[in-house]
């Protein structure tokens, strides 16, 4: 029987990024992944005949560039081709666009608003600052404030010094955003509406939280870490869709000896004298190693693999208060012609960036509202993209792949989630789209609406949150995924968690799977 | 006559200040815009410190602790009531939810230790993070240990939990929509946020302050009135002032009506930061202007009183039957209407006279709007089953014509998390002194905020030289 130095339970990109880091210090690794193909949510898959979506997790600009580098993942096949702009339709057929070009973006600005277009460039400079000003806790192991071992201590110290380092002015900027709604931070900021509706909805990416709740801020930050090649705020699909990401992962880490295996879903961690010992599959085989590491969120990991008997009960009921309440979804379509949006007619350069269907704090807040009682929003927020544009082998020459995220659709639906329903939150879409866009309908060849029910069946991701768990403040840092287990061990030794359930999480980023690497080097397998 | 000092506004701050000043041999002119004392009551937690340093037994302060606490129709008939004695409230709840019984007694010690912790942090300045000056360095060194001492789940309870929705903290603890409407309701006090906006559960512990474990609304007292009654120092009424300021230094104050001009080397406004500071702009640095008009401050709670035919059974009664009922409210208030059906709170104070407080009635443009007034008044009538003649209501459009109180705002401020301790009432301006030599707040707008009366005014008095 085979004895490995680590198990590495699920193929996502956090679980690959953990593998390739062990093998690549020389440590028998096995990935065991449950569906076919490696990348968890970050997969390509062709739905329909000839058209290749990512079906989940659509752009990329979080990766870690140091995971980029030391994994060495272009020469595996990672190739990121720029998503440069933004375009949002307003409800009076005028539009708001961000274009690559920073001075096109200032002169568009300046047509709603002088004002606002001056306080922009003061307002990028400042975001960029706070995102350099937080990175660097992106990177490090929370320290425990409850405990008093010298290397917390040291760690509370450090981080103190560091945000002290800040001044004044941008450590009172950063307490504003973690603790502000985006729509509060940006009226301090600007006067237009439409800047401040689309600003704030990528606050509430993946939340279930308004533009108005406070907290959403700090996702607005979160989302200006985006780093693709040095360069700041750049997003990006991976050629090849989001799949290729997680491809070119597990073939570094394949290169440095890892072996991954699929249509491997593991049932039970095994435990013995409180040590973890290996792993259970779902055919009842079963596979020993040194170290076992979960990349699946905390509930499955704790609450699934494990039996309840084998942690702390506080532990156990800090777990089951972690909370999930994914609340997006999302369409994808094939098309036969791109659509042609009212407020910029015909198609050309806005198709390669991305529609955001945003068009008032008001319609944003009001999205929200249905979902706060448990209804999908009638008329939802849409980040619209359309790949095949930049990347043409996703769809049959002359046709098109649309990837619509959608948000809200609470997991907790009313009456819960139906094949009627889902249809029905279906039509919301497209008849939302069709709205900005007439005639749009009638291209539509195929079409997949996926809820968040889909995404926890399919993906694993519990109640379908996209970061596998809240980015709430309450669930961030040391808190994550529970308070005195930020830090990638858990109660059983010798049992590691590294998924986007810990900190810092959210996001292609791989943060979290290179962390609980380094900790589990460190603690020597 | 001569002043030393000029305190602006007669209110529990401003009176306060003035105490502790004239007590400091100063010679104190307090001005005040409104003819006649404020009938209402104070709400909220008056530390002892200042009851021991201006001797406020001796002049008549009552403070009210009514028992039960607090009132709350049931929907299939009878009332919850909640009283002082723990085990007595978890009887009543037992009779709703068992389980929730179960929970009481360890949730009322849980929010009274968290309590207990802002309480230390409200009656000293709030610390200056920025600062690199040893002493006050010991003195936040102090404060974090003194956290840490409380033990291990303090510490995760106060990073976890400040940041919290109330409806999140509760949801956690209980099952019962009354008890947890009554409850949330707290946390959204002069608040423009629902139940389920972060930072609600730190409105909802600042309210503890002051109160002992089990009673989660705060004491009413008279300290305002008990401080006029004093006669220590001199009240000029019925003239709104506006401070005086030249070449960055504060000479005086301008009184409106009589047009006289009071100077004095050191004035001192508890009046809200941008009521006081909005008229001498131009003295200002344009990054301190900016961030004294980005002070959230937006009224959202009408007050007044209600006159019944006879005294009502309750002592405080609460219509606020869940945690989506007053979500439902902030909604109204959140696209600029006045809650369809607002949470509403009677408190009866010791004479009789009933006090109401009705959230959402959100600011709108700072005029009075009849057709508004009379619709909220019936709504309020009906739940209550009262006449629209015996509900008297001020909005904060009203108020703010009539107090001059930024967008009727009764904090002088929200108090959600940007706008606390160091960053009250701007960033890093948090020390009682602005850009203004020889200009001071003092009142709710400062550290530690509204709904404690005088805290804000003894702390601004022991910081000014």
């Amino acid at each position: 029987m085979t004895h490995y130095d680590a198990i590495v339970i699920g193929g996502g990109h956090n679980g690959l990024v953990t593998a390739a880091y062990l093998a690549r210090a020389n440590k028998s690794v096995l990935v065991l992944e449950r569906r076919p193909h490696v990348g968890g949510a970050a997969v390509t898959e062709e739905i329909f005949p000839g058209f290749k979506f990512s079906m989940f997790s659509y752009v990329v600009s979080l990766l870690r560039p140091e995971i980029i580098r030391d994994l060495e993942l272009p020469r595996h096949g990672l190739h990121i081709l720029p998503l440069e702009s933004t375009v949002t339709p307003m409800e009076n057929g005028d539009y708001l666009a961000a274009w690559g070009d920073h001075d096109e973006t200032r002169r568009e600005l300046y047509r709603h608003s002088p004002r606002d277009a001056e306080a922009y460039d003061e307002y990028g400079r400042l975001m960029h600052f706070m995102a350099q000003a937080v990175k660097p806790i992106l990177g490090m192991v929370p320290p425990d404030p409850t405990s008093f071992a010298p290397s917390d201590l040291a760690g509370l110290l450090k981080l103190g010094k560091h945000f002290r380092g800040l001044g004044g002015e941008r450590l009172h900027a950063l307490v504003k955003l973690m603790t502000m709604s985006s729509a509060d931070f940006l009226d301090e900021w600007f006067e237009t509406d439409v800047l401040k509706a689309t600003k704030s909805a990528s606050g509430i990416i993946g939340t279930f939280l308004g533009p108005r709740s406070p907290g959403t801020a700090y996702v607005l930050l979160h989302h200006y870490m985006g780093e693709l090649d040095g360069v700041f705020r750049a997003w990006g699909f991976a050629k090849g869709g989001t799949g290729a990401v997680s491809e070119a992962i597990a073939s570094a880490g394949r290169s440095f000896g890892a072996e991954i295996r699929c249509d491997a879903g593991v049932s039970k961690v095994l435990v013995r004298n409180g040590r973890a010992t290996g792993v259970v599959l779902e055919n009842g085989d079963e596979l020993h190693a040194k170290t076992v590491v979960s990349s699946l969120d905390p509930r499955r990991t704790f609450l699934q693999l494990l039996e309840s008997d084998q942690l702390p009960s506080d532990f156990v009921s800090d777990i089951k208060r972690f909370k999930f309440r994914g609340s997006s979804g999302k369409v994808n379509l094939a098309l036969d012609a791109l659509p042609s949006f009212t407020c910029m007619p015909g198609v050309g350069r806005q198709h390669r960036g991305a529609f955001s269907i945003s068009p008032s704090l008001e319609y944003v807040e009001r999205a929200y509202d249905d979902a706060k009682y448990g209804e999908f929003s009638r008329r939802p927020y849409m980040d619209i993209v359309f790949p095949s544009m930049i990347d043409p082998g996703m769809a049959p020459p002359g046709k098109h792949v649309m990837s619509i995220f959608v948000q809200y659709a609470p997991y907790n639906l009313n009456g819960g989630w139906t094949d009627a329903k889902r249809e029905a939150f279906g039509d919301a879409v497209v008849n939302t789209v069709e709205s900005f866009a007439p005639g749009f309908t009638s291209h539509i060849l195929h079409r997949q609406v996926i809820t968040p029910l889909d995404i926890e069946r399919i993906t694993g991701l519990s109640e379908g949150n996209i970061f596998a768990g809240e980015l709430a403040l309450h669930q961030l840092f040391f808190l994550r995924p529970a308070p005195g287990w930020a830090k990638f061990a858990t109660p059983v030794r010798g049992f590691y968690q590294c998924g986007s359930g810990t900190h810092p999480g959210g996001g292609i980023m791989g943060a979290s799977g290179r962390l609980a690497a380094m900790r589990i080097l460190k603690d020597g397998t | 006559m001569n002043y030393d000092a000029i305190v602006i506004g007669a209110g529990a701050n401003g009176l306060v200040t003035a105490h502790y000043l004239a007590r400091a041999g100063k010679r104190v002119l307090v001005v005040e815009q409104r003819h006649a004392p404020d009938p209402s009551a104070d709400i909220g937690w008056v530390p002892n410190a200042i009851i021991r340093d201006l001797g406020l037994s001796g002049g008549g302060l009552r403070i009210e602790e009514p028992d039960p606490w607090i009132t709350a129709p049931l929907p299939a008939g009878g009332t919850l009531e909640l009283s002082r004695d723990i085990g007595r409230s978890a009887e009543a709840i037992g009779r709703i939810s068992p389980a929730d019984a179960a929970q009481w007694p360890e949730f009322c010690k849980r929010m009274r230790t968290l309590a207990g912790v802002l309480e230390r942090l409200y009656l000293v300045p709030p610390p200056d993070i920025e600062s690199h000056n040893a002493r006050e360095l010991a003195r936040i060194a102090g404060l974090g240990l003194y956290v840490r001492r409380l033990g291990k789940q303090t510490v995760i309870d106060l990073a976890r939990i400040l940041p919290m929705s109330i409806a999140e903290l509760l949801d956690d603890w209980f099952e019962s929509d009354v008890l947890k409407g009554l409850l949330g309701a707290l946390g959204v006090w002069h608040l423009k946020q629902g139940p389920r906006s972060g930072g609600t559960a730190f409105n909802f512990l600042h309210h503890l302050a002051g109160s002992p474990a089990g009673t989660f609304r705060p004491p009413r007292s008279n300290v305002t009135q008990t401080l006029e009654g004093m006669k220590r120092v001199e009240v000029r009424r019925g003239n709104r002032a506006t401070v005086l300021a030249k070449n960055g230094r504060a000479s005086g104050v301008v009184l409106d009506k009589s047009g006289d001009t009071i100077l004095a080397p050191l004035v001192v406004s508890s009046a809200d930061p941008r009521a006081t500071l909005d008229p001498v702009a131009i003295e200002l640095d344009p990054e301190f202007a900016r961030a004294v008009d980005n002070i959230k401050a937006r009224g959202v709670v009408a007050r007044g009183t209600l006159t019944l035919d006879g005294a009502p059974s309750y002592a405080n009664l609460c219509v606020a039957p869940s945690l989506e009922y007053l979500e439902r409210a902030y909604d109204d208030a959140k696209y600029g209407g006045d809650s369809a059906a607002p949470y509403v709170e009677v408190q009866r104070t010791d004479g009789n006279r009933l006090e109401l407080h009705v959230q959402y009635v959100p600011y709108t443009d700072g005029t009075a709007n009849v057709q508004r007034h009379q619709a909220l008044q019936q709504k309020v009538a009906q739940l209550l089953s009262a006449q629209p003649g015996q509900v008297r209501l001020q909005s904060p459009d009203e108020d703010e014509i009539q107090r001059g109180a930024t967008e009727g705002h009764l904090y002088h401020g929200e108090l959600t998390l940007d706008q606390i301790l160091f960053m009250r009432p701007v960033p890093g301006w948090s020390r009682y002194r602005t850009p203004i030599a020889g200009l001071f707040l003092c009142g709710s707008g400062t550290h530690p905020g509204g709904g404690i009366p005088g805290a804000a005014g003894r702390n601004a008095a022991r910081e000014i030289p």
